[in-house]
């Protein structure tokens, strides 16, 4: 595929493609898009804002139970990757994954300069399923939500852990809790909550390799 | 265990943000000085990239995302839109005033030509106001130098004011001038120097002195420019009584 035909679909919107079992979304070439906004090309940031903005929401809005604290951090993901897009040596990470940790650390930072631990905590006691947000969300439409299928990869993989890892990674990466704050939420020692993440993240490290080079 | 095991150890906690701010803060400071953990800190990060991807999507709300692109966008061309009213402003500020400052010189010039002219206009209607209401008009001959000039006096006897004219008369020998006098009963009391204009005449308009008493006529003189005199010194060419 040539750069010129990259572009053209990239500017023209979201391509589907069948792959394997299930539903394969192939939304933009990377690297082109990276190339697009780079030269400021709105119609780029268009493109990333559609798709990327209900993965980040749904991370944001795990973490900060709050649909205006989380929109307010997608908001600012946005501003922040296009202010530094020029800027961010191209070390292999896609964009949409680049977003996602741009936008988890600052839902993490405002958890924690909040100091809303107790409210979270109450909030991951009635914790549910990998995702599920704690207030009420808009249901997405499976079938036009580009990049489902990595979605379902990755709840697939952490489901596949046993139940203490599981928790553990619930609370640790998708409520934003510290190991400590985990310990003491479960009450179990601080080393018994390591042991587990520990062993969680290095089996998710191998599930989800499959999944590493995906474009979304 | 070394202290570069501990941060072996938790190279996945940095990266999944589950450290303690403290330790959090340690290791961020660690891997500015090591390589080895920066680049498996780095490797991990990539592993897991799409973990956050377990998290279920949330639809957006109607407009959210037109309104993240309009606020980054938007904030690029309001930066034009935020210089563009001042920018204009300026530019009118400074076209206003390069045509107001010599709109503003000529206005000027022309006010104070029309005061001098106005001011002009005052004296001569008032000069005529004395001739046309003078009760008395005298006038005596004045031969100097073989030319015949004259002495004239409209005297206003309303406003006790004199219009003078003196004509014919050559310029004055150096070093002495013409000096109109009024003669009171009193004696004599200085009334004007006459400047001679080449012949042209002189018009002036005087008021009564207040000193010396009833004024009963006019003589103009030639007096040397030294005399400081109240009384004539020089040479009488003309004598009017009323």
């Amino acid at each position: 595929m040539s750069a010129d035909t990259d572009h053209s679909r990239g500017r023209s919107g979201p391509a589907v493609t069948s792959a394997g079992d299930g539903k394969r979304l192939v939304i933009l070439n990377d690297r082109t898009l990276r190339q697009r906004l780079v030269a400021r090309d709105e119609q780029a940031l268009v493109e990333l804002v559609e798709v990327a903005t209900p993965w980040l929401l749904g991370v944001t809005h795990a973490m900060l139970s709050d649909s205006g604290d989380a929109e307010d951090v997608v908001m600012q993901t946005f501003v922040t990757a296009w202010n530094r897009i020029g800027l961010v040596r191209d070390d292999g990470l896609d964009l949409v994954p680049w977003l996602l940790r741009i936008a988890r650390n600052r839902a993490i930072d405002q958890l924690r300069s909040r100091r809303r631990l107790q409210i979270k905590t109450n909030l991951a006691g009635a914790l549910g399923g990998l995702g599920e947000s704690v207030t009420p969300a808009a249901e997405p439409n499976e079938a036009a939500q580009p990049g489902w299928h990595v979605h379902e990869t990755v709840k697939a993989a952490v489901g596949a852990l046993p139940d203490d890892q599981r928790i553990a990674i619930q609370l640790a990466y998708f409520r934003g809790l510290t190991q400590s704050e985990i310990a003491e939420h479960l009450a179990i020692p601080l080393g018994t909550v390591k042991t587990r993440l520990r062993l969680a993240f290095e089996k998710l490290r191998v599930s989800l390799a499959s999944v590493k080079d995906w474009n979304l | 265990m070394n202290p570069h095991d501990w941060y072996v150890e938790h190279r996945v906690d940095f990266v999944a943000r589950t450290l303690d701010s403290d330790d959090e803060m340690s290791f961020a400071d660690h891997l500015r000085r090591c390589d080895e953990c920066k680049a498996a800190v780095q490797a991990i990060e990539r592993d897991l990239a799409w973990l956050p991807m377990g998290a279920s999507p949330v639809t957006p709300r109607p407009g959210f995302r037109h309104q993240i692109v309009r606020n980054i966008v938007g904030g690029r061309h309001a930066v034009w839109r935020r210089w563009t009213v001042p920018i204009a402003l300026a530019a009118s500020v400074l076209v206003a005033l390069g045509l107001y400052v010599p709109e503003r010189r000529e206005s000027d010039r022309l006010e104070r030509t029309l005061a001098i002219r106005t001011g002009e206009l005052t004296s001569l209607r008032d000069s005529l106001s004395v001739m046309r209401q003078a009760a008395r008009v005298l006038q005596a001959s004045i031969s100097m130098n073989g030319q015949e000039g004259g002495l004239l006096i409209f005297a206003d006897d309303v406003s006790h004011r004199w219009n003078v004219v003196v004509h014919g008369l050559p310029p004055a020998p150096p070093g002495e001038t013409y000096q109109f006098w009024f003669i009171c009963a009193d004696g004599m009391v200085r009334g004007a120097t006459v400047i001679s204009q080449g012949g042209r005449p002189v018009f002036f308009t005087l008021g009564m002195p207040d000193e010396g008493g009833p004024v009963m006529g006019a003589a103009l003189t030639m007096e040397p420019k030294s005399n400081r005199s109240p009384k004539p010194r020089g040479k009488e060419l003309a004598q009017l009584t009323l």
